[in-house]
């Protein structure tokens, strides 16, 4: 008989064991990493994630454009993977880390994926750029050489309102080609 | 901003089934792909959630030979994705959770999550059907099981009273030499519920189950439609015939996503599509 334990490990929902208490609370402290600093606040329940990032901590990276799941402005990463950020709450991230677009570059110098972006013109005016960004940040963390079916279904989540999506697209590929130029280095 | 609300996260499955029994308006919270939607338009009048994500038996998913495959309420859409398992035993619940959505939904929204919402357009309903997939429910009285062909009563409707939660939902192993596929129509690639959507089932002994989404108030599994192809022989004509026939079984309406004669049409286009995937006969 075989029985196969399959994975089930690194997603964002299922993953996030942490405790908060088992009292109904009205208030709770939620205690995250975002963009590597630990992050330790007290918050309502009823807050999203992406309203403590843009009112509480000042990121002002993710942005909130249908608050419903549908365009991507908002999506950050949680535990790795791309989440919408409009659609979490804050509390749900209680012990997890979070990386919002302004955990990309290294102080002023931008990473490839940000480079590429510039290179290949896949910005215009740069609002759903953030969301973009972070769903290929996801993309490339879980699967270093993507095909280009794997990209589009990655950032088919991700409307862009200056429709500049083949641009996007190739750069995407491109920093992925040098990402991995990069690490056999 | 969304109205107020306490919050908990229990560790223990008891503990979750108490406080859901204690107090009316209280919401069980998984991905919350569905309910933070409702929250925001403020469809529900939510006092307390119950985020269950802290209760590890939930995460289960989980495949047994000669018995089958449990799916639990915590396992997210994009781990089925991910699943080479899935993917060669249940074939047509790869491809439904593989369009569900977009990539970052799919990363919370879970498929318990998605039969709860009971949206009648939703993808995942009607590759679990053609696969006797079995609820598996809890509250403080006990845990009682329902197949899914029983568990939807109507619009956003189930079976459930709001002391229950879903722990898993179960699909029997469908053995060798099984086959199935689920084709959808829709609007916009990564953002919309099926306009149609279509799964068909080839088991070992050569027969068909089909079950369909987004043609009625709840998804449906087509099992008179599924006999009469059985009877006639799965031959391309039969394909031909069952193409035409399956708007005998279907009550479509007109809706934004589409016109009740588009999906008439697009239930007999991917019922033939999905049939002549599975059989490789021509038509
Ligand atoms: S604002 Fe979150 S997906 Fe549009
Ligand atoms: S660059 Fe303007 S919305 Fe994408």
């Amino acid at each position: 008989m075989t029985v196969a334990e399959l994975k089930n490990d690194g997603k964002a929902c299922a993953m996030d064991t942490a405790h908060i208490s088992s009292a109904r609370e009205l208030r709770v402290v939620i205690d995250l990493v975002v963009n590597g600093e630990r992050v330790i606040e007290e918050i309502e329940p009823n807050m999203l994630l992406l309203h403590f990032l843009r009112d509480r901590l000042k990121l002002f990276g993710a942005k909130e454009a249908c608050g419903e799941g549908e365009c991507g402005a908002c999506t950050v990463l949680m535990n790795g993977y791309a989440v919408t950020s409009c659609l979490v709450l804050a509390v749900e991230a209680n012990g997890a880390e979070i990386l919002t677009v302004e955990g990309l570059s290294k102080g002023n110098e931008l990473s490839i994926l940000q480079q590429e972006f510039v290179f290949q013109d896949a910005l215009q005016c740069g609002f759903c750029t953030p969301g973009m960004l972070m769903s290929a940040r996801g993309l490339l963390d879980n699967n270093p050489n993507p095909t280009d079916e794997e990209i589009h279904e990655a950032m088919a989540g991700n409307l862009c309102r200056c429709t500049g999506y083949l641009q996007i697209f190739n750069a995407v590929k491109r920093a992925a080609e040098r990402e991995r130029e990069e690490r056999e280095e | 901003m969304l109205s107020q609300f306490d919050y908990v996260k229990p560790l223990v499955l008891n503990e979750a089934l108490a406080a859901l029994a204690k107090e009316d308006n209280s919401y069980v919270l998984a991905g919350g792909t569905d309910l933070m939607i409702m929250l925001r338009h403020n469809a529900i009048n939510a006092r307390h959630i119950i985020d269950i994500k802290g209760i590890p038996e939930l995460n289960e998913l989980r495949f047994i030979e000669n018995e089958g495959l449990t799916i639990g309420a915590n396992v997210v859409v994009n781990a089925l994705v991910d699943s080479e398992l899935v993917k060669n035993k249940y074939k047509a619940l790869h491809d439904a959770a593989s369009c569900l959505a977009s990539f970052q939904l799919r990363n919370r929204a879970t498929l318990v999550g998605n039969i709860c919402n009971a949206s009648p357009g939703a993808d995942l309903p009607p590759a679990l059907l053609v696969y006797d997939a079995v609820v598996k429910i809890a509250s403080v009285d006990g845990v009682r099981e329902v197949p899914l062909v029983e568990f939807f009563t109507g619009v956003k409707k189930t079976v459930l009273t709001k002391n229950e939660l879903v722990l898993s939902v179960f699909l029997p192993d469908p053995g060798d030499n099984d086959a199935s596929c689920y084709l959808r129509q829709t609007r916009l690639k990564g953002h919309d519920l099926s306009t149609v959507g279509v799964a068909c089932r080839l088991d070992g002994k050569g027969k068909v189950a089909v079950a369909i989404g987004a043609v009625a108030p709840t998804p449906l599994r087509l099992k008179a439609l599924e006999t009469a192809i059985n009877e006639k022989g799965l031959s391309g004509e039969t394909i031909l015939w069952a193409a035409d026939a399956i708007n005998e079984h279907i009550k479509p309406i007109s809706d934004v996503r589409s016109s009740e004669a588009y999906r008439r049409h697009m239930a007999s286009v991917l019922l033939k599509r999905c049939l002549v995937t599975l059989t490789g006969k021509e038509v």
